[in-house]
């Protein structure tokens, strides 16, 4: 699988509630589930008038389902080629 | 597929394109039976926009083929417009959407496509009426696509075709199926007979096409069987997928894949059978026709299971269309559910000012209510009655509100029972039943009153003081506006207050307290300012009514134009229909005769509600009458039995007057007039402001050497010529803007000299068959050189203008420019050149300063 970064554009996602965020969560729970490809939501973060998740996936063409089975947007996905961290510089 | 054979298409519609870019939009109506290409043209079309590099936004609407369309939705797809997502917009009016869509379109260039107008619904055709009237003066091409077959006479998009069509650059493009050529061209490569495709395809393009994707089958026996031939490999689960999407007539929306257990992989195997596209939000067929080919493998039995699961699945999703919702309960059988979404589908749409669908859905709620509730019942047909008379089916309104007078006895309901006798009053009255209307009224206030509802009561107080204004009872009508006025102060009813008032201020107007028109005016602001359209527009109807009765023609214009518009926007036909046929009134008082004419032939054609086709009756005769052609008498029988049924004063005078003129003309004997009108003038002219009706029948009377019982009091001109002072009568007809009553004062004089100068005056406005009749005693008279008959008009006079010429002369009388003149009436300055040509040639002045010089002459002030 591949991990990918999407932004999600979402005028005052910043005002969204715990509830709303439950809500969108079991929605976004159901799609995963109803795609019936290898499909892992990693975790998502809200900020300002975006939101930005972290996914694993086999392509790009399963994380645009994904969002149009969810209603949400997918305005960018991007794949990640790396990740490093502060450890990294141990390496 | 290639596009074959549409070189010529594709070339309009990039040359329109040009224009509406540089601000001089058009319309293109690309027509043709299923599958003949008009969407792949369209596509055409704006592959080419993207191709050239042309900077020319794309939006594309699609109407879908449910059994009841929703309304607006072709405009609330629209993303541009942001209606999608934004609840607060799903109750939005058309003219709020009409507003948007404007602001939307014309400051940028644009492509505005809207296919499958066969489908369409009511609201989105005023919206792209309202476009289509504005569109050559904006940066927009309007392309439409629709099976011209499917269009009948009687069809909701017939209107804006005709205003379509009378636009200069509107271009309908018929596409024709491919020739043998073509065919031959699409199969090459391929060891299919091209002769044999095109006969088994009738050069149907998506069937061809569909034919020469499996080129190494035999050829099948029918389309349908090349359309399912791509599903041969298919296994049933993915069938059964498939039928799903065909049971989504408008979409299968994206978001209950989850629900419908539809992953993607299965979603991958489809695509291999090229039948479907995705959409952003959601799942279609390539093509309607491939939708019907799967959809008719269902087997008997199979659609409602399908459709429950659309169903189920659909109201997971937020916010599902309750139209939308409505059409699968009703395909499911789930009669609770088809009840509860239609109602609801019902008030969307009435909300929306979509009225007829409203009524339709009202209709299928009904159809499917199990309840035996009979207050629910009751409830949805009175509401169903309220869109129907809304939409001017007066009749089906009628009998819908009878049906549940039982219903609300059996549910000891005395309060709905009276709001019905309210409703049903109101009704008959606009159906012409004066006397039912009555009985209705007066039974909803005891029956209110009984049941102790003051909203009720206070509202049939204001009905009945409205009725009792009409049949020129003032002193009653103020006692029961008072009435009401009381139970709404003291029960807070905003609106029937206003009601009350208006109906004690319109009868001072009535009796001759012309300060109370002001007054009138300022109700109709604050009716229109606290969104009360249809009591806004009913006070615009009854003053506008009035100001002709009472010659005050001028004002009657000047208030019909803003009236007008007011009403076709806040989509009240009733109250359209009402204001044009009192046009058709006033233009034929200030003598033209066009445009008289075609305001009356608008009400009678459109089926309007009988009280409004009285006046456009009387003027359809006595057109033709004074210009000396073949006039239809029988009109003004009906015209005489809704005279009868209305039973108001006013009203009786008018067809009276015109019956006297008609057997004037004739020289027939007509006994309404030398017996009913003698012996009842003196009745009917004692009511208050039947001053000019009276005098009216009085002239008529006289001319035909009747006796003229005394009248009370009759109007200015009427007691001038009474008392002989034939110049002055002239002078005052002159004043007021009526040139027909102008001549007849001249002829009504014993100088010959006058006579003479009133048949001038006759043949001058074209009322030559009027001339005619007065030569003929002239003649016999002899002593007098009587004037022959002109050829043609030789004065100047607007007899010819069109309504549409007048507004444009009107325009021209006030110095405006064309280009100004363009500007205000949302044309392009090309067509305003066009009109201004026209409007001299038939007003016979050489330039248009004569005609600003000549304004008041012309009667164009």
């Amino acid at each position: 699988m591949q991990r990918f970064i999407i932004e999600r554009e979402i005028p005052n996602a910043k005002d969204l509630t715990q509830d709303q965020l439950a809500e969108i969560a079991r929605t976004s729970n159901a799609a995963v589930e109803s795609l019936g490809v290898p499909y892992v939501w990693i975790v998502s973060y809200v900020a300002g008038d975006r939101i930005y998740c972290i996914h694993d996936a086999v392509d790009e063409e399963s994380i645009l389902e994904h969002a149009r089975r969810g209603g949400f947007p997918a305005d960018r996905v991007t794949p990640v080629v790396a990740e490093f961290g502060p450890h990294t510089a141990n390496v | 597929m290639r596009l074959l054979e549409r070189s010529t298409e594709v070339g309009v519609l990039r040359a329109a394109l040009g224009h509406a870019r540089g601000g001089d939009g058009s319309g293109v109506a690309i027509t043709g039976d299923s599958g003949v290409g008009k969407s792949s043209l369209v596509d055409a079309a704006v592959a080419e926009t993207s191709a050239a590099g042309l900077e020319v936004r794309v939006l594309h609407a699609h109407c879908d083929p449910l059994d009841t369309p929703r309304p607006l939705g072709p405009f609330r797809d629209l993303e541009l417009l942001g209606a999608a997502d934004d609840p607060r917009r799903e109750d939005e009016s058309r003219a709020e959407m009409c507003e948007r869509v404007y602001d939307a379109v014309r400051t940028e260039p644009t492509l505005l496509i809207v296919e499958d107008l066969h489908w369409v619904d009511a609201a989105t055709v005023d919206v792209l009426r309202f476009l289509a009237r504005r569109v050559e003066s904006m940066p927009l091409l309007l392309v439409l696509t629709y099976r011209d077959r499917e269009i009948s006479p009687r069809h909701s998009a017939r209107p804006l075709l005709g205003d379509l069509a009378s636009l200069d650059g509107f271009t309908q493009l018929a596409l024709a199926p491919l020739s043998v050529d073509a065919v031959r061209e699409v199969v090459s490569g391929t060891h299919l007979d091209a002769s044999r495709v095109h006969a088994l395809t009738g050069g149907n393009p998506f069937f061809v096409a569909e034919v020469a994707k499996e080129p190494d089958r035999p050829l099948p026996a029918t389309v349908r069987d090349a359309v399912l031939a791509h599903t041969a490999d298919v296994t049933d689960h993915d069938f059964d997928v498939l039928q799903l999407i065909a049971a989504a007539p408008d979409r299968l929306d994206n978001r209950v894949l989850p629900h419908l257990g539809v992953d993607l992989p299965t979603l991958r195997r489809l695509q291999d059978t090229a039948l479907l596209t995705r959409t952003d939000d959601g799942l279609v067929f390539r093509h309607e026709l491939a939708r019907q080919a799967i959809e008719s493998t269902i087997p008997p039995g199979g659609g409602p299971r399908l459709h429950a699961r659309l169903l189920d699945a659909l109201e997971t999703i937020d916010p599902a269309d309750p139209a939308v919702l409505t059409h699968h309960a009703v395909a499911a059988r789930d009669s609770a559910r088809a009840t509860s979404y239609a109602c609801r589908a019902a008030e969307d749409a009435s909300a929306a000012g979509s009225h007829s669908e409203a009524a339709a859905f009202f209709e299928i709620a009904l159809e499917h209510l199990e309840s035996r509730d009979p207050e629910e019942r009751a409830r949805l047909l009175l509401e169903l009655a309220y869109q129907q008379y809304m939409t001017s089916r007066l009749p089906e309104a009628i009998s819908n509100v009878r049906a549940t007078f039982r219903l609300w006895e059996e549910a000891k309901r005395h309060d709905g029972l009276a709001d019905a006798h309210a409703a049903v009053a109101l009704f008959e009255y606009y159906n012409a039943h004066r006397e039912r209307a009555e009985h209705h009224s007066d039974a909803a206030a005891r029956i209110a009153l009984d049941a102790a509802t003051p909203s009720t009561f206070g509202a049939a107080r204001a009905t009945q003081g409205f009725l009792a204004y009409l049949r020129n009872d003032l002193v009653r009508a103020r006692e029961l506006a008072a009435e009401a006025r009381e139970v709404a102060e003291r029960s807070d009813l905003g609106v029937v207050g206003l009601r009350s008032e208006v109906v004690s201020t319109v009868s001072d107007l009535v009796s001759g307290d012309e300060a109370a028109r002001a007054t009138l005016l300022t109700q109709v602001e604050t009716a229109r300012d606290r969104g009360w359209d249809e009591l806004a527009s009913t006070v615009y109807s009854q003053v506008a009514s009035l100001d002709v009765e009472h010659g005050r023609f001028r004002d009657a214009e000047r208030l019909l134009q803003v009236s007008i518009p007011f009403a076709i926007q806040r989509d009240i036909p009733i109250c359209r229909h009402w204001q044009t046929g009192v046009r058709a009134r006033v233009q034929f008082q200030r003598g033209r005769w066009e445009a008289a004419l075609e305001d009356a032939a608008t009400v009678i054609d459109d089926n309007g509600m009988p009280l409004a086709t009285l006046w456009p009756r009387l003027v359809s005769v006595l057109v033709p009458l004074r210009r000396g052609e073949e006039a239809e008498l029988g009109l003004l029988d009906d015209a005489w039995s809704l005279a009868e049924q209305i039973d108001e004063p006013l009203r009786r005078l008018s067809v009276l007057a015109a019956l006297a003129e008609a057997a004037w003309m004739t020289g027939r004997t007509d006994h309404r007039v030398s017996e009913y009108a003698v012996t009842q003038l003196a009745v009917l002219g004692a009511c208050p402001g039947a001053e000019w009706g009276a005098g009216q029948v009085g002239a008529w009377l006289r001319r035909l050497g009747l006796p003229v019982p005394p009248l009370s009091l009759v109007a200015e001109p009427y007691r001038l010529a009474d008392e002989g002072r034939v110049a002055d009568a002239a002078q005052a007809w002159q004043l007021l803007g009526d040139p027909f009553a102008e001549a007849m004062a001249w002829t009504d004089s014993v100088i010959p000299e006058d006579r003479v100068t009133g048949i001038r005056l006759l043949d001058s406005i074209g009322a030559v068959g009027t001339a005619d009749r007065h030569r003929v005693v002239l003649r016999q008279e002899g002593g007098v050189v009587v004037p022959q008959r002109p050829r043609e008009s030789t004065r100047a006079n607007p007899a010819g203008l069109t309504n549409r010429q007048l507004e444009v002369a009107r325009l021209v009388a006030r110095g405006l420019s064309n280009s100004e003149i363009a500007t205000q009436l949302f044309i392009s300055p090309k067509t305003a050149d066009h009109h201004v040509s026209a409007i001299l040639t038939k007003l016979a002045v050489p330039n248009r300063r004569a005609v600003v010089v000549n304004s008041a002459q012309l009667g164009l002030t």
